[in-house]
């Protein structure tokens, strides 16, 4: 049975939205950075168990440093959200408990996964050194660069949305 | 015609979708997104699909701005509109605003680079910031660690060169003895250049004799230059001032290093140093400083990087016994001191250095002043006695030594500095040398003890034995009420000019 779901991602914008939805549905990746405005969706059907699959409808939103500031429409309707910061960029996970915390309020029960993208770009000691302020918060560490832990993150959201 | 217009106009822009609760098209047509030939909006496009729950909820309005929708075919990005109402009839209005929406993406894209470059930026800086600040604080304490073991092998070493040597053993010692004196030189530098970097390098402006620091300059390096099979010519210009005011020191370093660094570039042929005079205006005597050499010379595309930390040119050159750090420090003490620096040379057709800077001309009365450089070593009635504060045992024994030799003092030694304080209680003391190095405790913390002690002991005089010469450390040192600052490297004479200047 195929049932269809709505994911969001959201964040800062520069963090690799576009990059870990193209990794996942597409497995590409483009070093140029392209700036999204308003909303992409794209579409992925993905395998949960022999006999489940589950379609997961991706909306890549245009960044935002404020998550108050996304238009209201764009989220109605969500099955799961994917909050992504870029890891190298300290600016983009400097609220990350505030942000957390109006999708809680305003959208509870509906599944969170937090997402550190371009793992590529950093080094252990680095996380190490951050790992007070977004340690406990993170899913999954990403790099939409070399693919790592992409597919997984979808997958395990995906199996939660079922 | 009006109505032609309109038509065509809304035709292209606007296209009306309706739809029953569950999705299933009613009436469309094709003239944005291709819908006629499916079923339900729901196949249209995945954008349908995920909110066909909408349809569900009978009169409701809601808006989609700004949604981009691939096809086939074409992508469109449009302003989408959705009325539901309780006949099972919902209006999807798609209104198609991909040129507009494209151009605002050009601004976006521009912001948006623009903003993550500058934070990049800001990170680098930040980046850059600490790395410099690290190697700052590894230079200063690294360099600290040194200074104990080039002070005694210095100090030693001069000593053994007074004792009964044949000519073989004082030939190792000359070496052992300018090897010390290079190494020296080098930490000088490193930690001037440190000095620098953090803002920490204040000019100490005296009055100065401008003519004998010129002749010292040339006696001193005619010496090392008939070392080096190299002619050294000076030429100073009779109409420079004798007396002028400023860092008599780091002039000296100016011109020692730019010397050195033409000797250690020319293997034949002469080495010259021209000081003549610019002008003299508002009180201010400009100086026009050359020094040039017959050495290799240097690539005119390397000219900007010769003054560089640790920049050499031609590094496989077996003369090559500089490190680099000579040029940036002079270029560096000029900037300071509002002068300039430039090179003429080409490769293998030797160099010349020039540099312009000026200098306060001294006024009558301060040259009066003019400290004297050379300090008389009195003989007392009765031997004085110093208290020193020291851990290392190299420093202990190079002192007791230079202390015997000179004859008129007495040294008493404390290696903890729990036991400084019951010593005073119950011995004199002419004057106290405490180490910055000893184990938990400051040079500041054991003087404020010792001041607090009675007023006698508020009198003696305490210097510091340290390794840190920073602007700070000296503040602060003074602020403890430790008079002056013996620092390490010493030698016997700086450690006894000391001494005489304060003993009373």
């Amino acid at each position: 049975m195929t049932t269809s779901k709505k994911i969001v991602l959201l964040g800062h914008f520069g963090v690799g939205k576009s990059s870990l939805i193209r990794r996942f549905v597409e497995n590409t990746f483009s070093e140029n950075y392209k700036v999204t405005i308003g909303v992409h969706i794209f579409k992925k059907v993905v395998e949960v168990s022999n006999s489940d699959s589950i379609s997961l409808i991706i909306w890549d939103l245009e960044g935002q440093d404020d998550i108050k500031k996304t238009r209201s429409s764009y989220l109605l309707g969500t099955n799961g959200f994917i909050y992504v910061f870029d890891l190298s960029r300290p600016i983009t996970f400097e609220n990350l408990n505030s942000e957390l915390e109006f999708l809680k309020e305003n959208f509870p029960n509906i599944p969170v996964k937090v997402v550190g993208n371009k793992m590529d770009l950093v080094t252990k000691l680095y996380l190490k050194d951050y790992s007070e302020v977004f340690g406990h918060l993170v899913d999954f560490f990403t790099s939409a660069k070399t693919g790592s832990r992409v597919d997984n993150l979808f997958s395990k959201l995906a199996k939660e949305l079922l | 015609m009006l109505k032609a217009y309109k038509e065509k106009y809304y035709k292209n822009n606007f296209q009306y979708i309706l739809v029953d609760s569950l999705g299933k098209i009613i009436d469309t047509d094709d003239s944005i997104i291709p819908s006629e030939s499916k079923y339900s909006i729901q196949e249209v496009h995945p954008f349908f699909e995920s909110i066909s729950d909408l349809f569900t909820i009978s009169n409701q309005h809601y808006d989609f701005s700004c949604v981009n929708l691939d096809f086939e075919k074409k992508s469109i990005i449009a302003d989408i509109v959705i009325y539901t109402h309780d006949n099972n009839e919902n209006i999807i209005i798609i209104e198609n605003l991909t040129e507009h929406y494209n151009r605002y993406q050009l601004t976006a894209q521009t912001r948006n680079e623009s903003v993550i470059n500058s934070q990049i930026l800001e990170l680098k800086n930040e980046y850059l910031l600490e790395k410099e600040q690290f190697k700052n604080n590894f230079i200063a304490n690294f360099s600290h660690q040194l200074r104990n073991p080039i002070t005694a092998s210095a100090i030693f070493s001069k000593f053994l060169s007074n004792t009964n040597l044949n000519s073989e053993q004082k030939n190792y010692l000359d070496i052992i003895l300018s090897a010390n004196n290079d190494l020296k030189y080098r930490i000088n530098d490193i930690l001037d250049l440190a000095k620098i970097e953090s803002g920490q390098l204040i000019l100490n402006e005296t009055t100065f004799n401008l003519k004998e620091l010129l002749n010292k300059i040339a006696t001193g390096y005619q010496i090392f230059a008939t070392k080096q099979n190299l002619d050294f010519e000076t030429g100073f210009d009779p109409k420079l001032p004798s007396y002028l005011v400023g860092d008599r020191y780091r002039l000296k370093q100016i011109i020692g290093n730019l010397i050195n660094n033409a000797i250690n570039f020319t293997s034949k042929g002469q080495v010259s140093l021209h000081v003549s005079l610019n002008y003299i205006r508002a009180e201010k005597a400009s100086l026009h400083i050359e020094v040039a050499d017959t050495g290799i010379g240097i690539d005119k595309s390397e000219h900007d990087s010769i003054f560089e930390r640790f920049t050499k040119v031609n590094p496989n050159s077996q003369n090559n016994r500089n490190i680099g750090l000579g040029l940036a420090i002079v270029k560096y003490l000029l900037a300071q001191m509002n002068g300039n620096i430039s090179i003429e040379s080409q490769s293998n057709l030797g160099s010349k250095f020039v540099c312009n800077l000026s200098l306060k001309t001294a006024k009558e009365s301060h040259k009066l002043l003019e400290v004297s450089h050379e300090i008389v070593y009195p003989d007392f009635d009765k031997k004085k006695s110093i208290l020193l504060v020291e851990d290392s045992e190299l420093i202990q024994l190079s002192i007791l030594k230079i202390l015997s030799s000179n004859g008129n003092f007495f040294l008493n030694i404390i290696s903890n500095g729990e036991d400084v304080i019951p010593t005073l209680k119950n011995q004199e003391a002419d004057i106290i040398l405490i180490s910055n190095t000893i184990q938990r405790y400051s040079a500041e913390e054991l003087a404020r003890s010792i001041k607090e002690l009675s007023t006698a002991h508020k009198k003696i005089p305490i210097l510091a034995l340290s390794t840190e010469v920073f602007k700070e450390d000296l503040k602060r040192y003074k602020r403890s009420g430790i008079k002056d600052v013996i620092s390490k490297p010493f030698d016997d004479k700086s450690l006894l000019d000391k001494l005489y200047k304060y003993v009373k």
